[in-house]
Formats: structure tokens, C-alpha cells, sequence
């Protein structure tokens, strides 16, 4: 029996009508085993995004199947998904999506208290993992203060905030400069390594390749052919 | 809910056009519903100032402002009903007065037997002025520009005869326009030529121990050609007269009206407006998992504080305004409950507004966040 910790099954998902109809996924199977770091590229309009939203449990296909944590997805209703989405997935977005009326602090903080409630702790626990990532000496600035490496960096330690097993990236180097964006890469790999995430990352970006375990190529919503990563 | 309070004072300037949109609102409510409440209150003033049950009138007077001449049998037939335990006569008509110093006015006149309760303007001037002539008038502190006397006692004219104006008195500005004169009824049936028996307005105290709706009905059997009414009818159809048929009573109406729902957009319109801004921000919320409730309360929260602060600034505001247009407005009247039920709905108005634009971040798509 295949894994289905985090799986999508014969997945086919179509946007628009008529002639402006658009098959995003077209019949696409693929399982990401746990603790690794999986790249998806491929070329824009290719069905990356989808994809990440599907697993996300963000969108739901017309057909097929997604699986979170051996959970058919499809089968649950919108609050469920949002509690299953609480619980075992995060996200990390190329426009970083911090909330801006928040410091970095606050926004970690944010981060843990939904999804595991409101802690005494919970400052405590955003200052330890923003420390981690470097950013001590900006716990209390705003987003707009910060430059995009370290928004990034917040926006990961918000999505590690109340510990979820699976990571979705969407484009996490997209808007970085080479340096910053080759430290992100370092820190998503860190987090499979040590912490045994289970990583999926949508990107153009070729440096992925270096610290990915595994890179599916999508073309025109189809699988290409796997092709091997290697650890960084 | 550390969120909602940094996303209003993050965008201090959207804040600042959201309360101000709120104190506008809720200052536009308090003025005009002043308007209309002080309006209501000056157009059964007279009526609820007496503390008799039962007024009598002649057929078909709408308001007390324009009674006619009842002949003396009515208060003796009245007298004469079980129940009825004490009289008192009233009139209201328009009179030229004279001034001190020559000049004409036309003035609304007023004139009720001592007795007609301790609220009314007459019993004041007898019970303090055993020692002033018999023709003394007071007039309201309001009218003092137009009744121009220099010093207190003034001779002056009312329809032709020798009046002496003596006290000034607060409280009973009018809204016709023309300054108001109170005296004795006995003054005022001479001034205006009305038999010193006869009435405009018989007014009637029932006894304790009987019926006021019963006497009523005995009234109306044995005087079909009047109008018998309760005070409270009588003040009720008074009002509705001032404010319903005539067009200033209609215009503020309809300001009022206007401005509760000028005052209600324009809170729904800047809440919805601030939630709609934060939208991006909602579908982030929800792709970390955010529970519906935990979205809903963000929003309110905000729509509360704004609509809290938008009430205090709007009742800041309205204070210093109402007390400089009640010198020029004299009827004008702020009750203590009327900002407390416009906050109160200025508050809920938020909250609904809020609850529309609550609908729009729950069904806001989270998978727009992964467009750039």
C-alpha cells in the first residue's frame, strides 16, 4: 500500500468554462514520503500552485483523491479541513504574507496561537525560534522594517510555530537576493534533517535542486519523469 | 486580541476616517433626533405641563396652540359628571402687544386658572405675586429680544389694554416664531375679548377613586358636540398634528429621519470599508488554520473599538454644539437617553456592518494567498 501521509490520487482539477477553460492537473499521482524535502518545478501555468493548494487542502480537485496524514481530504467538510490544516500544515509564501500591523515576534506568536490556542508561553516560544533563525535583534520590528531574507525567515518560523509535521512552499526564494535565498533553502533543509519535516517546495529556482531529495517536473498539469536530488 | 488592536492602530489615518466617519454619525443622530424630540416636546408643552386627566376642546381642535371659545354650560355640565373633582380653564390665541417703546408684536397669548398644576407658568406668577397688579404677564427668557423691555415691571399693551409685564420666566420658548405671554385666565379672556365664563380648553381632575376612561366616556354621552380626551390623548394629538401635518413638523422629521440613516451608512459604509482593506490579511489567517470564530471576533473587535471611540468623539462634539443651538433654539432638547440609544445603536450598527464584512473574510478564497 503506498504512502498516503501527504498524497494526491489520479488528481484532475479544471478553472473557467467554456472556451476559457483551463485543465490545471490532469490526472496527476504522486506521494511525498515523510521526512523529506521534495522539489516540484516546472514551467508557469504548469499546475505547481495547484498542486500546493491541493495539498494544502486549500482547493479541492474535480476529481481524484488527496491524502493528508492518511486522511482522504475530499471527504472532509470545509471546517475539517481547516482543523486538519491547523494541525498539520503550514505554509511559506514568495510574498512572505506577514501580517503587516504585527511585529516578527507578534506574527510567530499569531502563528502558535492558532494552532495550538493561546499559551502563556507563546512569546517565549516565537523568541526561541526566532532566534534560531538569526533574528534576535528584530523581534519587535515590523515587516516593513525588515528586508525580504528576514521576512522570509519569520514567515518559516511562523509556519513552525505549534510544530506541523508538513511544510508547503510556494516560491520561498522567488523574491530573495542569492545569499538570502541560499540560507532559506539551508533552513527548510535543516528542518527535514532534524526535525524530520515533511517538505514540499514549488519553485523556478535551480539552487533547490542541490538541497532537495527529490524534484517532480509538471508540465501542462502532468507528471514529467522524476529526476534524483541531492542533500546539501 | 492583539491583532485587532494593531491592525486599527498600525493605519492611524484609516482609523482617524473610520471615527470620524462614526462621530459624524453619531453626531448627526444626537442633533437631529434632538431636533425632533424637542420639537415633540414643545408641541404638547403646555398640555403636559397641567396635571388635570381630561381636557375638553371644541370639535376638531388638533392642537393647543389653535383652541376655540367653549360656552360656560360645558365646565357646569362637566362639573356635574360623577368622577370630575375639580375645573380649570385654559386659552391660547394670538394678541397684538405693544412694546415699551411703541412697537407692535404679534404674540402667542396664554392664559390658565391658578390651579392647573405647579409645572404650568401661571401658578408660579400667583403664587409669588400676591402683591403685583392683577394684569401681570410673565414671558419666557427666550423671547426677551422680542418682548424688549429694559427693567422689570413694564407697561405695556395687549390688544389695546394696559398690561403690566413683571417676571421673566424659563423653559416655555415656543417654536411659532412669535414670543408667548403668560397671564391669569381672567387677564387673558379680557385681553382677548372672551366671556369671563367661557373657556377654550376645560380641563378636568378625576378622583382618585374612580376611572379616568370611565369619566370619559360619561363626558363624551353627555357632550357629544366637544371633544373630551385624556391628557396624554390630547398631547399625542398635538404632536402628531405639529409634526405630521405641518410642513416645518415634517421637515424636521424627515431631517431626523435622513440623518439616522445618513448616520447608519456612513457606520456601515467605514467599517465595511476597514474590514474589505484587510482582506489579503483574512485569507492568510485562514490558510494557517484560523478558525471562523477566531476571524469573526478579529473583525468585530475592530468594529467595536472604532464605533466605541467614533461615540465618544461624537458625543464630545455634540456637547459644545447643542448648548449654542439651544441659544439659538430654545425648544431644542438633548433627553439622557437619546445619546445613549444612538451610541448603543451606533455600536450594533457596527457590529452588523461588521458581520457583512465578516461574511467577506470568512468566504475570502485562502488560496489567494499563494497569488503574488
Amino acid at each position: 500500500m503506498p504512502d498516503r501521509f501527504l498524497a494526491v490520487e489520479d488528481a484532475r482539477i479544471s478553472f473557467g468554462e467554456g472556451d476559457a477553460r483551463v485543465r490545471a492537473l490532469r490526472g496527476v499521482s504522486i506521494a511525498f514520503e515523510r521526512g523529506t524535502l521534495s522539489l516540484v518545478m516546472g514551467p508557469s501555468g504548469s499546475g505547481k500552485t495547484t498542486l500546493l493548494s491541493l495539498l494544502g487542502c486549500l482547493l479541492s480537485p474535480d476529481e481524484g483523491t488527496v491524502f493528508v496524514d492518511g486522511v482522504a481530504v475530499n471527504e472532509l467538510s470545509g471546517s475539517e479541513k481547516t482543523v486538519l490544516r491547523r494541525q498539520k500544515i503550514s505554509f511559506v509564501f514568495q510574498a512572505f504574507r506577514l501580517l503587516h500591523s504585527l511585529s516578527a515576534i507578534d506574527n510567530v506568536a499569531l502563528g502558535l496561537e492558532i494552532r495550538a490556542g493561546v499559551r502563556a508561553d507563546k512569546m517565549v516560544m516565537a523568541r526561541e525560534l526566532l532566534l534560531q533563525f538569526g533574528l534576535g535583534e528584530k523581534l519587535n520590528h515590523e515587516p516593513n522594517e525588515l528586508s525580504p531574507g528576514e521576512k522570509q525567515r519569520v514567515s518559516i518560523a511562523r509556519a513552525l510555530a505549534g510544530n506541523p509535521p508538513i511544510l508547503l512552499a510556494d516560491e520561498p526564494t522567488a523574491s530573495l537576493d542569492s545569499e538570502a535565498g541560499r540560507n532559506i533553502c539551508q533552513i527548510l533543509r535543516t528542518q527535514v534533517d532534524q526535525n524530520g519535516k515533511t517538505i514540499v517546495v514549488v519553485s523556478h529556482d535551480p539552487r533547490w535542486k542541490e538541497f532537495a531529495d527529490r524534484t517532480i517536473t509538471l508540465s501542462d498539469g502532468q507528471i514529467k519523469p522524476q529526476a534524483q536530488g541531492q542533500h546539501a | 486580541m492583539k491583532l485587532a488592536w494593531q491592525n486599527i492602530f498600525h493605519d492611524r489615518a484609516r482609523f482617524l476616517a473610520t471615527v470620524l466617519g462614526v462621530s459624524f454619525a453619531v453626531f448627526l443622530m444626537v442633533f437631529q433626533g434632538s431636533l425632533l424630540v424637542g420639537f415633540l416636546q414643545a408641541a404638547s408643552r403646555f398640555i403636559e405641563a397641567s396635571d388635570f386627566d381630561i381636557w375638553i376642546t371644541a370639535r376638531g381642535v388638533q392642537a393647543f396652540e389653535f383652541g376655540a371659545t367653549l360656552e360656560s354650560r360645558v365646565r357646569e355640565m362637566a362639573t356635574g359628571v360623577p368622577g370630575v373633582v375639580e375645573t380649570g380653564r385654559a386659552c391660547m390665541a394670538f394678541a397684538v402687544y405693544r412694546k415699551p417703546n411703541g412697537k407692535q408684536q404679534i404674540v402667542a397669548l396664554v392664559g390658565a386658572d391658578s390651579n392647573l398644576g405647579k409645572h404650568f407658568p401661571i401658578p408660579g406668577l400667583t403664587e409669588t405675586t400676591e402683591s403685583r397688579s392683577a394684569d401681570s404677564v410673565v414671558y419666557d427668557a427666550s423671547d426677551r429680544d422680542l418682548i424688549e423691555v429694559a427693567s422689570l415691571p413694564a407697561e405695556v399693551e395687549i390688544n389695546g389694554h394696559r398690561a403690566s409685564i413683571e417676571h421673566e420666566i424659563e423653559g416655555f420658548g415656543g417654536f411659532l416664531g412669535v414670543p408667548s405671554l403668560f397671564t391669569s385666565y381672567r387677564n387673558a379672556a379680557r385681553y382677548l375679548g372672551v366671556g369671563p365664563e367661557d373657556g377654550m380648553y376645560v380641563l378636568l381632575r378625576v378622583g382618585k377613586q374612580y376611572s379616568v376612561s370611565d369619566v370619559q366616556r360619561k363626558l363624551r354621552q353627555r357632550l357629544p358636540e366637544v371633544d373630551v380626551l385624556t391628557r396624554e390623548e390630547f398631547a399625542h394629538k398635538s404632536r402628531m398634528y405639529w409634526v405630521i401635518k405641518t410642513g416645518a413638523g415634517s421637515a424636521i422629521l424627515t431631517a431626523a429621519v435622513l440623518g439616522f440613516l445618513i448616520g447608519l451608512v456612513v457606520v456601515s459604509q467605514t467599517i465595511y470599508a476597514n474590514t474589505m482593506e484587510n482582506l489579503e490579511e483574512y485569507a492568510t489567517l485562514k490558510a494557517l488554520g484560523a478558525s471562523r470564530v477566531f476571524v469573526a471576533r478579529i473583525v468585530l473587535i475592530q468594529s467595536l473599538i472604532c464605533g466605541a471611540a467614533g461615540s465618544i468623539l461624537g458625543l464630545l462634539a455634540v456637547v459644545p454644539a447643542m448648548n449654542y443651538a439651544r441659544s439659538l433654539i430654545p425648544w431644542i432638547h438633548t433627553p439622557w437617553w437619546l445619546p445613549v440609544i444612538m451610541v448603543v445603536l451606533s455600536l450594533v450598527m457596527c457590529s452588523l456592518a461588521s458581520v457583512v464584512s465578516i461574511r467577506s473574510a470568512l468566504t475570502v478564497d485562502p488560496g489567494r494567498v499563494f497569488r503574488a
